[in-house]
């Protein structure tokens, strides 16, 4: 086996800092993986298992914490897309690297109790993030407007059709429905909002139910990870800044930057989730117009909300529990 | 230093500045937690506890920052030239450097107190004069003690002209006598007939002919004129090439139309003398630190002088005290036939450009400099870079083109000096040990640590008295 | 003494941190043809040991460096010594790069958020000081700060609104960032404040090891609860702590604290509960304290592992003597045994000039050649970020030598870079009882009696 010949060779030792989220795969017995993608701080690999994450990030320096990622403390190796790797019996084989974690973070950090008065007041600047990819989009529209009636039907229909659509390694359409996805698991919790935290878990079972078929690796490990409320530490800071724990216009400026579009489509799932959280909460939101579709909706549906297993949804919200593992 | 604003310490792994054990460091870079070294030395022999005293003293952040704040916010003008007789007590000379007597006077202090005596018609011929000076028939007094500097030997006497420059800011003023240009020439310690001939020209040309153009100019900005120079390659201590030709363009047309009979005698002299601006920038560095003066509990450096003999620093929280410790042989290029063995010890009040920011802590934005006192270019960024780690602060119009702009290190704080053991930076000319041998190089000078660290007990020693 | 040649080198003014003396000195023995080095600062204690040890010391003060060697080329090893002290660890730095020569100046350079200070003690006040004036918090590992400093020092980071933990302060974890003697732990629900690195060390590798992970460790050195100082960085830890979200339940590692310090603790408002893990005669232990936190928690207290002895303890048991690298699990172990002979290594006293037990293990390994037969000797082995990578490479054959009966309590978690179950396997395989507990192993030695 091409990983054995490896093990024989002389291997560094080096050590890092691993998001909790690898950490199933990484104490799992070793598997095989390959390496997916090389950009100048970081590479992504793909590990045959079943477990998620099943794409780890070994970043360096500066390059996006993303919640399923392995940051080294040291210098990437020289590796090119192909090259066989290992993950697993706490280490990662890669290159002449054998890379063991010294230090975990928590890619979910819970928030604590929030009021969704306090929520409101910090919603308004969530309007119009610059360039999301996804501007006008009648899916996403049907998304948001969904999500704010708590109309279960129309909420998970528009995710499955937003699952890897766009350009891209992470398409718009994933980043959307991350944004939201935590968003509505760590503020829905944070103000109490209990059906906002149930769509969460619906919403959850629908895009990872088969988003390894329906997107690129990397976006459906992101979707994986969004599920459990895990994200990079530029969401998490926006979440933050929502709750009031930190100042929220610089934090939405920095995930404004993420990428060529994912950081304003990610804000744009944030924006979603909190419109949603505070109309299923019952207090009043920020933009009137978000929510002028809220009487026409039928009300069965909203009432299927509340009770999943009455929906004719297929699948369970397997999820819907929320929290890291 | 302003406090940040407070990071939310337990929201992310800080990046941690570590200081002391390195194998904790280690640990922390083994984790991917981004790290900041200080290269730590333990801090001079003896020092520690007064260290903490002075550290601790409640007064010494605002001290400092009142202190150094004045320093840099000062706006030196220069307001026009004075015989030194309208100044000047009756019987007294000045002289650079702490108190001296004739007795611990070195040969370049001598020369040119016998230079000074022989100018003013005190004594027939050398012998006489230095008699005369060792009986005491002239009173002796540090420049600094009269709000004035002087480079090198800096005697002033009665019938020298001096620069007058006043602080627009804090309402300051600041003499220093004028440039004779270089070779032999009285602060050098040359006392010969062309030296004093020079010095009777200055008299009845030279300073009348400036008195009367800056009386035409008006009061000149010095401080936007010492910025530029700096952008234009001077570092305003060894090196005043800009400065000198800045200073000459605002003169020469008031020169030609108050001084017409002199005016190419005059602007011929000074062009023929790359430092003349160094007394002007003297002045203004002087009435600069002078703002500084009187803080109660600061620790900054408000004056380093030489008098040949002995180093001297004063200390914004002590007053007028001198502290002191022997004045070192510098280090670097011999003119002619000189050596080291030729070398008096350091001399001059030309420090208080360095005491203002300028100099030595300017050197980066001289790289021509490394010519003149040996090394190289790496040596000048790397002795301003230095130079950061002993001031409070940063000056805000005084900045350095290659260090992006920077502003120049600037006030030396004694606390700092003794913790980093790291000493102020000074380019310095060197005078000849013998009296009237002139100027025999240039280079850099180490001051010497006793006259820091006395400084820093006894501010420990004052802070203990206040509570 | 020896006929092999010896040479003592003093370089004035030459300054390099214990234990990247002790690593030089380390490679410099084991070099062929060498048969002492020893490279240290010239403190009284070093001056003492190296004239112990045969050598002749010139004329030096605690600010110079003694390069002392006996070997069949003195002059070759003194100058091995140079070229590794020349490549300890420094600041990596651009030719023209200046290093941060102060706190002061790293502070106003980068924007950190944490200041490490692990100089000599005489001179830690001064770093502390520059990081409070300059509005960061502190952590002071370095220990021999008078209690008046350390009192100024967190009266002003009152005024700036950080915190101070130490000095003294041995433990931290930041958001999983360990710093100082700290483990490998999992993000959780429980946060520590400790007066005792130590002491935080033993409950929160208990928890980890019951599945619970911990928020943050704050430090906040072994005097803060006394009068003089009167609880300012505990205070302040538990409030920062009580508005940590992550943080759920907190356990409050400490000596008995001072009586009035003891009622502003009680006083302030806290929304979360807070386990006191105080050692006093007939007080809980640390491993109780764990136990009623996950008890708290909702979790249930599982088995802590122990390795039980290869061979049964010799029956002429007379007496337990402590070998400790940690003071509060000494304390704690003189506690449960009632022995008075439980010696803390990790004390002042010991590590003046020289590294710290859990990195130097040579006093340790000396004391347990020379216990006696009748001895049952109780010592921890504690793992974790900064602590020695292989501490089993030198105590564990220590161990198998002494005639002494030997406990070990191995204080680690399984995410630890020694590899705690190699660990214990080598200390077992010398002979001794392993626990993870180090109240189970005190209490364990005294069964031996």
């Amino acid at each position: 086996m091409t990983v054995g010949t490896h093990a024989r060779r002389a291997r560094v030792r080096v050590t890092g800092a691993a998001s909790v989220a690898v950490r199933p795969v990484l104490e799992a017995q070793r598997r095989p993986a390959r390496v997916l993608a090389v950009f100048p701080q970081g590479v992504y690999l793909e590990v045959r298992t079943d477990l998620e994450p099943s794409v780890i990030a070994v970043i360096t320096g500066e390059a996006v914490r993303l919640p399923n990622s392995v940051l080294l403390a040291a210098h990437l190796p020289p590796v090119t897309v192909g090259d066989d790797a290992s993950v697993g019996d706490r280490v990662i084989e890669l290159g002449p690297l054998t890379l063991g974690v010294r230090r975990w973070w928590d890619p979910a950090p819970p928030l604590g109790p929030l009021d969704a008065a306090t929520l409101a007041g910090a919603a308004a600047l969530l309007d119009d993030p610059p360039n999301p990819g996804l501007a006008g989009n009648g899916t996403v529209g049907l998304l948001a407007s969904s999500c704010a009636d708590g109309w279960l039907l129309g909420a998970v229909t528009a995710a499955e059709q937003l699952v890897g659509l766009g350009p891209g390694l992470t398409p718009s359409g994933d980043d959307v429905l991350a944004g939201l996805l935590v968003t509505l698991r760590h503020l829905g919790t944070a103000t109490g909002a209990e059906r906002a935290v149930r769509l969460a878990g619906w919403l959850a079972a629908t895009v990872t139910y088969d988003a390894r078929t329906r997107t690129t690796p990397i976006s459906a490990t992101l979707l994986h990870c969004a599920a459990h409320g895990a994200a990079s530490p530029e969401v998490t800071a926006v979440l933050r800044g929502l709750a009031g724990r930190q100042a929220l216009r610089p934090a939405l400026r920095r995930l404004h930057r993420l990428g060529h579009t994912s950081g304003s489509d990610l804000a744009h799932g944030i924006a979603i989730g909190v419109t949603a959280i505070l109309a299923l909460s019952g207090t009043q939101p920020p933009e009137p117009n978000a929510t002028v579709d809220l009487e026409s909706r039928e009300p069965n549906a909203t009432i299927g909300l509340e009770s999943p297993e009455r929906t004719t949804m297929s699948g369970a919200p397997a999820t819907a529990s929320g929290g890291m593992p | 230093m302003t406090p940040r604003p407070r990071a939310a310490l337990l929201d992310a792994p800080p990046h941690v500045i570590t200081v002391g054990a390195g194998l904790l460091d280690e640990a922390l870079r083994a984790q991917a937690v981004r790290t900041t070294t200080v290269d730590w030395r333990p801090p001079l022999p003896g020092t520690a506890e007064a260290l903490a005293t002075v550290l601790a003293d409640p007064r010494r952040q605002a001290a400092n920052e009142r202190a150094v704040g004045r320093l840099l916010s000062a706006r030196p003008h220069l307001a026009g030239v004075r015989r030194a007789s309208e100044v000047l007590p009756a019987g007294t000379f000045l002289h650079a450097g702490p108190p001296i007597t004739w007795e611990r006077a070195s040969g370049p202090m001598r020369g040119a107190l016998v230079g000074a005596m022989l100018l003013e018609g005190l004594a027939g011929d050398e012998r006489e004069a230095g008699d005369r000076l060792a009986a005491g028939a002239v009173e002796l007094a540090p420049c600094h003690e009269h709000a004035a500097v002087g480079p090198m030997a800096g005697v002033v006497s009665p019938s020298m002209w001096l620069f007058e420059v006043n602080d627009a800011e804090h309402g300051g003023t600041a003499y220093c006598s004028l440039n004779e240009g270089l070779g032999k020439v009285l602060r050098y310690g040359a006392y010969g007939p062309q030296v004093l001939e020079r010095l009777r020209w200055m008299d009845e040309v030279l300073g009348p002919a400036l008195a009367a153009a800056l009386e035409r100019t008006g009061p000149i900005d010095l401080r936007a004129l010492m910025a530029q120079a700096l952008q234009m390659g001077d570092e305003l201590h060894n090196r005043n090439r800009a400065a000198t030709s800045l200073l000459l363009r605002v003169l020469a047309p008031a020169l030609v139309e108050t001084a017409s009979e002199h005016a190419a005698s005059v602007l011929r002299f000074i062009d023929g003398n790359d430092h003349f601006f160094l007394n002007a920038g003297m002045a203004a560095a002087k009435v600069s630190a002078d703002a500084a003066r009187d803080e109660p509990g600061s620790s900054l450096v408000v004056a380093m002088a030489r008098n040949g003999t002995d180093f001297g620093v004063q200390v914004s929280g002590l007053g007028g005290r001198w502290f002191t410790g022997p004045a070192g042989v510098p280090d670097g290029l011999y003119l002619g036939s000189y050596g080291p063995a030729d070398a008096n010890p350091d001399i001059g009040d030309s420090t208080i450009t360095e005491t203002s920011g300028l100099g030595g802590f300017a050197m980066a934005a001289a790289p021509a400099i490394v010519r003149f006192v040996g090394g190289e270019v790496g040596d000048a960024v790397r002795a301003t870079r230095s130079m950061y780690e002993i001031t409070l602060a940063e000056h805000p119009a005084y900045q350095i083109p290659g260090l992006g702009f920077r502003g120049t290190p600037v006030g030396i704080d004694v606390a700092l000096v003794a913790r980093t053991g790291l000493l102020p930076v000074v380019n310095t000319g060197i005078a000849g040990r013998v009296a009237g041998t002139g100027q025999v190089g240039a280079g850099l000078v180490k001051p010497p640590v006793e006259a820091f660290t006395s400084a820093l007990l006894t501010l420990a020693q004052s802070v203990s008295d206040q509570f | 003494m020896s006929d092999t040649p010896a040479a003592v080198v003093v370089r004035r003014g030459a300054y390099h941190d214990s234990v990247a003396l002790m690593r030089v000195s380390r490679a410099l023995s084991d070099l062929p043809g060498v048969e002492a080095a020893m490279v240290a600062m010239a403190t009284e204690l070093n001056v003492t040991i190296l004239r112990e040890l045969g050598f002749t010391v010139p004329e030096a003060g605690p600010g110079d460096l003694l390069v002392a060697v006996r070997a069949h080329d003195p002059g070759a090893a003194v100058e091995e010594a140079e070229r590794r002290l020349a490549t300890a660890h420094r600041p990596q730095a651009a030719a023209q790069e200046q290093p941060p020569l102060t706190t002061r100046s790293a502070a106003a350079a980068v924007d950190a958020g944490l200041v490490l200070v692990s100089t000599p003690g005489e001179y830690a006040f001064l770093e502390a000081y520059d990081a409070v004036e300059a509005g960061l918090p502190v952590m002071i590992f370095s220990d021999g700060v008078p209690v008046e400093r350390e009192r100024q020092l967190k009266e002003l980071a009152e005024t700036r609104d950080v915190l101070v933990m130490g000095p003294d302060c041995g433990t931290a974890v930041i958001a999983g960032a360990g710093l100082g003697f700290a483990n490998v732990l999992t993000p959780g629900p429980a946060g520590v404040v400790a007066a005792s690195g130590t002491g935080a060390q033993q409950v929160t590798c208990l928890l980890d090891r019951a599945g619970v992970g911990v928020s943050h460790v704050l430090g906040v050195g072994g005097r803060d609860l006394s009068a003089e100082v009167g609880g300012l960085s505990t205070m302040r830890a538990l409030r920062m702590l009580d508005d940590d979200p992550a943080t759920e339940l907190i356990v409050l590692v400490s000596k008995p604290p001072a009586p009035e310090v003891a009622r502003a603790v009680r006083e302030l408002p806290l929304r979360t509960p807070v386990v006191p893990a105080m050692l006093r005669e007939g007080g809980p232990d640390l491993t109780e304290a764990a136990e009623q936190a996950l008890r708290l928690l909702g979790r249930s207290v599982p088995e802590w592992p122990s390795w039980p002895a290869w061979h049964r303890a010799r029956p002429s048991a007379e007496r337990i003597t402590g070998v400790y690298s940690g003071g509060t699990l000494a304390t704690e172990a003189a506690l449960i045994t009632g022995s008075r002979d439980i010696v803390d290594y990790g004390d002042d006293a010991y590590t003046r000039g020289r590294a710290h037990p859990m990195i130097d293990p040579t006093l340790r390994v000396e004391a347990l050649a020379g216990a006696a037969e009748t001895d049952v000797v109780l010592m921890d082995v504690v793992l974790g970020h900064g602590a020695d990578p292989d501490p089993a490479a030198s105590l564990a054959h220590a161990v198998a030598r002494t005639p002494a009966t030997v406990v070990v309590a191995l204080i680690g978690t399984d995410g630890d870079p020694q590899d705690l179950h190699r660990q214990a396997a080598a200390f077992r395989e010398a002979g001794a009882a392993v626990f993870t507990s180090n109240a189970q192993a005190a209490r364990h030695a005294r069964s031996l009696l």
